[in-house]
């Protein structure tokens, strides 16, 4: 269908990043064009991207920390000018950029005085620091200052209890939000019928993507939230087709005793009780085994869930609906 | 040229100087007041005297440290020596000893005094002022009757009156009228007197009729007759001494004293010369009281205003320590002689030290601090709660009104308050007008009274000069109301000027003018001058918004307002809460613990305050703002504290707000939030609990501490080190075990449930020699144990009460049932977090932080929040912090609009963003829908509110029962979140129940969840064995109380069956 839209107009549908800065190391700046779109599309795809911009795309932080010799995090280290505390805040804020899939471990060994940055984190290959002049703490004294860490790639953010872990190490809330902010504005041109529209993404990030690859992660994730449509469609068709065959003798049985109730709308099917109905002993101890004991219970079955009960024949359901159209005098 | 200004400048006095010149005028003046008035004593036989040198008592420097004092629940006390002198008469000869006296808990610089671990500040009390006061009232015919109150130091009121018929009357109590001849006989003058010293002798000899002039004719019968009418006794008594005694102490003390106050009023407000150390109403003062009364009559005089400031005195710190001194040496005094009297009577010969001990000053000062109502606890929510808590004062107290019976005229602002009582910052509720709060300037004159300075304006002193002047006076000026700033104070700015003259507001040349006030917020109390715009807000508002800045918790990290008004620093340095250099010089270490200064030679350690609780459970922390090496100069800001950044006070966050509707989730003052407010910690505060439990001991033995508590499954008890105290760092959540306490018992088969019995017979369990009685962590508790204290106070050799506490510290989001507020008394609760790119977002993507209703602006008329709002923004993007000065409406019209505006166009126009400032909507911007991507109907106002959350939250209050205890009397169940009490269903509930015809709710509302005890029984039965319930039947258990309660005023009320066959009555008992 896209193809078709393409082959309309006048040029194929085509983006283009108009603007790219980098304002800081976490500060990174993209303008993105899209055009040539139909009148309502620049919204659809517009407001589509926003959204799984703030929303979908993962991002790499640390999750949990763990030291030796620190008895809560509210406690201080000597020779440290941040409470530990402070230094778990530190962390929190701290950009990775990384293609990781579950949790790795890294760690930071320094030896004071000086000021520890996130140059000092010991990380995994497939994990890159944005920005090594991150602050982390300040060690004024000539101690040693290890710290274990767990580094994850995760979407949004997640606030934990710090259930007791015995080991001592202690959980951050981790934001892993890559995309600082997002925004689409739409530019309209051409005249009357011909509306044609310019889609204009603004991305910001913090450095763990480039706008441009915010956007490519985006987009993989949107189509990614829309493939099930494109499978679904076909499997939904098989089912119908299975249905259509299979249950064909089904609904001649079941046309019958809706017929019943129809017809006999006096009696309380409920009340009626298969007991009534002088039914072999056999059929009649299955139905009653497998929790059926009135004619509206039957009703409620289909041939096939009579048939799935233990040691029932399909001559017995003929011989069901035999009896049932001899005593409630159905044809 | 400005610094030539600058030095005659004045500065807002600090805060908390009226409690701290309150202190060390008792301690300068008070104590030796006192000390003055210990008599000589002599013991029976005159053998010896004992008596003080007052000249050279002593106060001794404590000697433990305050942060010390407050670690151990020591009281911060300093210790008071005298040196006694025992003489006897016989041998002539002096034993003279230094004695101890008692402690006096000390005052620290920020007004607060340290008993027992625990801040306390002692609040201002306001009375009227002993004197007379003559005021006209009508009577029930519609005719005026001048009455002259006499209020004396004590609060004891008598009245004279006049009646139509120019009769005298003295009014002893609500009842009895006595002539005014009867006292004034009473107290020692005769009719020739009498007739002598008044104006009008006419009307006083034409009153009394022959049977009145007996009574009168002698002291003796006026005494007796005085008596009689004022015990409300009959019959004959007998003139006897005790009979005097009682008047004595009955009336006269407490009636007639007028103290040196009163003495002052009333020979002012009488024209008399009595000395002032008289300090006891004379017959001469009834006289001049009648007299003038009689001229009132004449319509000769002015009547008074009762609740004009000149007639209301402060009662101060000062003044309660001194009268609780004064007691003590009262005490003290007793105690002497019966020790005199007892080393007498062994034949012993007592030394000083031996005389004197120093509990009667101990205990009245623990009491005093302890049960006085006027001493609190300080409250220490955040810095400015503890400023506000220090300039309070209250009409309530010993002596004072009570809340219920306080009139309405009484809590209204008065002309005279200005300046002195803040109009606006007042306590809601049940004590509107009662409590309220000092303004900025005021200061406490040497009488009682409130001052507020001015300045002098007048010709021949070029230069302009403060005074400070007490509500009396500055009446008699005309006073240039609010007029221009403090600056340019001696330029005259036009020609006519608003101003003030005797309570009237009046429009006066300038060269008239007198006085002219010394700053735009000199009327305001510190709390109501921290609003910015606040003259754009309705006076309610206002005031819920300086009560509610001082609920604000402190978060994590704080942010300073970028509109504010330039008090904020003020505040921040008055409260303390941050750490200052003493003197200059160079920081030679800095940690989380301590900052090491040092300079002139020698070198100070200023420690830290380290993630402490409040007595409101927040988080009290200071953060070092300097580094090693720095050279500091003296009064520089080393820390900062809680809620305090960069020396500001900085209560909350600058939010980007919008004001619309949001499907409803913003209605009613609900407020609706993002989620960056939650994962970005930008409304994250800390609260630390205290979980204390005592050990005791038993009649059976001492109780155990110990982690061995068989009770308890292994899980509750894995946070316990081998003591049975839970360890430092570990996570606890509700339930768990902080402290492992075993109480010994005497095992007993039968005190168990039979259940519990029969699980016990089949498990084989011992049966225990000890109940735990364990400390458990209530529910919502859950938090980190970042301190443990033990203890251990001794007293006495046998019982050694332990003492431990566990402080457990949380980590609180904000979230949903939160309570936030603006500074414009815009409150509201948290309803919905939504995702940021749900949220409604700006034309540069911005989401927005918070939706607030645009409905709770027009009806609370706050629209400061508005101005607020938009400079925020110009402000947030220009990087700016604005610090306006309230009242600017005063230099043009709509100043307040050409402040905001242009700086949103300036804003506009340097961050190139066109949508800040639109000219069709100034102010409003279009914004977006973040589900839809639609722009909204209507153009949106937004921009940077600051906002702050408050101490109300959810954590704190959320609650439910299921099951719990029941009160002993009405079995009903019990109330309130501490004791898991249950919900009430109310009278209203009740009628939504029957609104929707559930009988059966309402039924078992009533029965098996209330106060049913047979139904409740049932209940558990019928649930366990899995059956229905059983109708109940018979009349709840607070239905039977009340028809017993009946039954004691004799009204039976039952109902009877009376049998169809035999008529037999069949009494049923309800």
């Amino acid at each position: 269908m896209v193809r078709e839209e393409i082959a309309v107009s006048t040029r194929t549908l085509q983006w283009k990043c108009v603007e790219s800065r980098a304002d800081s190391k976490r500060l990174y700046y993209g303008r993105f064009v899209l055009s040539p779109l139909m009148k309502g599309q620049a919204d659809t795809i517009g407001i589509a991207m926003r959204r799984a911009l703030l929303g979908e795309i993962e991002g790499t932080c640390i999750t949990r920390a763990k030291s030796e010799k620190v008895p809560h995090e509210y406690s201080t280290i000597v020779g440290i000018e941040e409470s530990v505390h402070e230094i778990l805040m530190n962390l929190k804020e701290i950009v990775f950029r990384s293609h990781l899939y579950g949790t790795r471990g890294a760690s930071i060994c320094v030896r004071g005085p000086r000021y520890v940055t996130a140059q000092d984190i010991i990380s995994p290959p497939s994990v890159k620091i944005v920005d090594t002049t991150q602050y982390i703490a300040s060690l004024t004294e000539p101690i040693d200052l290890c710290i274990e860490l767990q580094i994850e790639r995760d979407r949004g953010y997640r606030i934990k209890t710090p259930n007791n872990y015995q080991d001592g190490s202690y959980p951050i809330d981790a934001v892993s939000m890559p995309v600082r902010n997002a925004n689409h504005s739409i530019h309209s041109y051409g005249n009357g019928n011909e509306k044609q529209e310019i889609l204009f993404l603004e991305i910001w990030t913090n450095g763990s993507f480039t706008p441009k690859e915010a956007l490519y992660e985006a987009s993989r994730n949107l189509i990614d939230l829309f493939l099930p449509f494109l499978h679904a469609e076909e499997q939904d068709i098989n089912v119908e087709d299975n249905q259509n065959r299979a249950t064909a003798p089904l609904f001649t049985f079941h046309d019958g005793l809706t017929n019943i109730g129809k017809r006999k709308k006096g009696i309380a099917l409920k009340r009626v009780f298969i007991d009534q109905s002088e039914l072999p002993t056999r059929t009649y101890n299955c139905l009653k085994r497998s929790n059926i004991h009135t004619l509206l219970d039957l009703l409620s079955n289909s041939q096939e869930d009579l048939m799935r009960i233990e040691h029932f024949r399909i001559e017995d359901v003929k011989q069901i609906l035999g009896i049932l159209q001899k005593r409630f005098a159905i044809d | 040229m400005l610094r030539d200004g600058n030095e005659g400048m004045s500065t807002i006095p600090g805060s908390s100087q009226i409690q701290f010149e309150g202190f060390c005028k008792f301690i300068d003046q008070g104590l030796a007041e006192e000390l003055h008035k210990f008599p000589k004593m002599e013991d029976t036989d005159q053998e010896m005297e004992f008596q003080l040198f007052v000249e050279t008592y002593q106060l001794v420097e404590p000697l433990i440290k305050e942060r010390d004092a407050v670690y151990e629940s020591l009281t911060y006390s300093s210790e008071l020596y005298v040196s006694a002198g025992l003489i006897w008469r016989a041998g002539r000869d002096m034993r003279k000893q230094t004695v101890f006296i008692g402690n006096i808990p000390l005052m620290n610089s920020l007004g607060t005094s340290l008993v027992n671990g625990i801040y306390r500040i002692v609040v201002n009390q306001i009375l009227q002022s002993p004197g007379i006061y003559y005021r006209s009232e009508l009577d029930h015919n519609g005719i005026s009757v001048y009455t002259g109150t006499i209020i004396s130091d004590w609060g004891g009121r008598s009245e004279l009156e006049i009646d139509r018929k120019a009769r005298i009357w003295a009014r002893v109590s609500r009842k009895q009228k006595i002539s005014i001849l009867v006292p004034s006989s009473a107290m020692g003058s005769n009719l020739r007197d009498i007739l002598d010293n008044v104006c009008y002798p006419e009307i006083f000899l034409s009153f009394p009729n022959d049977k009145e002039k007996k009574k009168i004719g002698s002291k003796e019968n006026a005494v007796l007759e005085f008596y009689q009418q004022f015990a409300c006794v009959g019959g004959d008594p007998v003139f006897s001494e005790s009979l005097c005694k009682e008047l004595q102490k009955k009336f006269f003390q407490q009636r007639c004293e007028l103290g040196r106050i009163g003495r002052r009023n009333m020979n002012q407000r009488l024209n008399l010369d009595i000395p002032q150390n008289s300090t006891f109403l004379l017959p001469r003062d009834v006289l001049a009281a009648a007299d003038h009364l009689i001229g009132m009559k004449f319509g000769m005089g002015t009547l008074d205003d009762l609740n004009h400031l000149k007639n209301k005195r402060i009662r101060s710190v000062a003044d309660l320590l001194q009268d609780q001194f004064g007691l003590a040496l009262v005490r003290l005094e007793n105690v002497v002689r019966g020790t005199i009297c007892g080393a007498i009577r062994h034949k012993l010969i007592p030394t000083p030290h031996n005389l004197v001990t120093s509990t009667p000053l101990t205990t009245t000062y623990e009491s005093f601090f302890g049960l006085h109502p006027l001493s609190q606890v300080l409250d220490r929510t955040n810095p400015l709660t503890q400023i506000v808590h220090g300039r309070k004062w209250s009409y309530l107290g010993p002596g004072g009104l009570t809340g219920r019976t306080a009139s309405f005229r009484i809590r209204d602002i008065h002309p005279s308050h200005y300046g002195r009582i803040c109009p606006i910052d007042t306590s809601e509720g049940i004590n509107v007008g009662l409590i309220g709060s000092l303004a900025i300037h005021a200061r406490i004159g040497d009488w009682g009274s409130i001052e507020s300075p001015f300045y002098e304006i007048s010709e021949r002193l070029k230069e302009e000069q403060m005074v400070y002047l007490s509500p009396r006076r500055d009446e008699y000026y005309m006073v240039a109301a609010g007029n221009s700033l403090a600056l340019n104070r001696g330029i005259q700015e036009e020609q006519v000027v608003p101003a003030r003259y005797r309570q009237e507001f009046l429009t006066i040349a300038w060269e008239q003018i007198h006085l002219r006030s010394i700053y735009p917020f000199q009327y305001f109390s510190i709390g109501a001058s921290l609003i910015p715009f606040i003259e754009h807000n309705d006076a309610n508002r206002a005031l819920m918004s300086s009560n509610m800045q001082r609920q604000a918790v402190p978060l994590s990290h704080s942010e300073k307002c970028i509109v504010g008004t330039g008090l904020e620093r003020q505040a921040a340095l008055d409260s303390g809460g941050s750490a200052i250099a003493e003197h200059e010089g160079k920081i030679t270490y800095t940690d989380t613990e301590k900052i090491v200064l040092s300079g002139n030679g020698d070198t100070i350690s200023i420690p830290l305050v380290m993630y402490q609780r409040s007595n409101k459970n927040t988080c009290m922390h200071q953060k070092p703002q300097v580094h090693r090496g720095k050279c500091v100069k003296k009064g520089q800001i080393l820390a900062d504290g809680a809620a305090i950044i960069g020396g500001e006070l900085a209560l909350g966050k600058n939010i980007l707000v919008a004001y619309m509707p949001w499907e409803g989730y913003n209605s009613e003052d609900a407020v609706l939030i993002s989620e960056r407010l939650v994962y970005g910690d930008i409304y994250t505060s800390f609260h630390i609990r205290k979980y204390e439990i005592q050990t005791h001991v038993t009649s059976q033995g001492p109780e155990r501490i110990t982690n061995e508590i068989p009770h308890l499954e292994a899980h509750l008890l894995r946070n316990l080190d081998k003591n049975g105290i839970v360890m430092l760092g570990s996570w606890v959540e509700t339930g768990d075990i902080l402290v492992g306490k075993l109480t010994p018992q005497t095992a007993k088969e039968s005190s168990y449930a039979p259940e519990d019995r029969l699980l016990r017979a089949i498990l084989g369990i011992q049966v225990s020699t000890a109940k735990e009685t364990c400390l458990k962590l209530p529910i919502g508790g859950r938090g980190r144990v970042i301190d443990v204290r033990w203890i251990q106070k001794k007293r006495g050799s046998s019982s050694n009460p332990e003492t431990i506490r566990v402080y457990i510290s949380q980590k609180r989001e904000i979230k949903v049932g939160d309570k936030v507020a603006g500074r414009h008394g815009n409150k509201g609760i948290i309803s919905k977090i939504l995702p940021r790119q749900d949220m409604p977002y700006l034309q540069d993507g911005t989401p927005v932080d918070m939706v607030f209703n645009p409905l709770g602006i027009p009806s609370r008329m706050n629209v400061g929040q508005m101005f607020e709002c938009s400079i925020g923004l110009a402000g947030n993007l220009l990087n700016r912090h604005y610090r306006i000065i309230p009242f600017d409406e005063r230099y043009e019209q709509e100043a307040s609009r050409k402040l905001v505006f242009p700086e949103l166009y300036k804003a506009s126009k340097q961050t190139a963003n066109p949508w800040v400032f639109e000219p069709e909507y100034p102010g409003k911007s279009r914004i977006f829908d973040g589900r839809t991507g639609d722009p909204f109907e209507q153009p949106v106002i937004i921009g940077k509110s600051y906002m702050m959350k408050l101490i109300h939250q959810v954590d704190d209050k959320i609650h439910g029962r299921s099951s719990g205890h029941y009160a002993l009397v009405t079995q009903q169940p019990l109330r309130g979140r501490a004791k898991h009490g249950g919900q009430r269903v109310g009278e209203m509930e009740v009628w939504a129940l029957e609104g929707f015809g559930v009988a059966h709710i309402s039924q078992e509302m009533l029965t098996y969840k209330s106060d049913h005890i047979r139904a409740r029984q049932e209940v558990l039965g019928t649930t366990i064995i899995g059956g229905t319930i059983p109708n109940p039947d018979g009349a709840p258990e607070s239905f039977r109380l009340l028809v017993r309660e009946l039954r004691s005023l004799a009204l039976e009320l039952n109902h009877f069956l009376v049998s169809e066959k035999s008529f037999q009555i069949n009494r049923k008992e309800a």
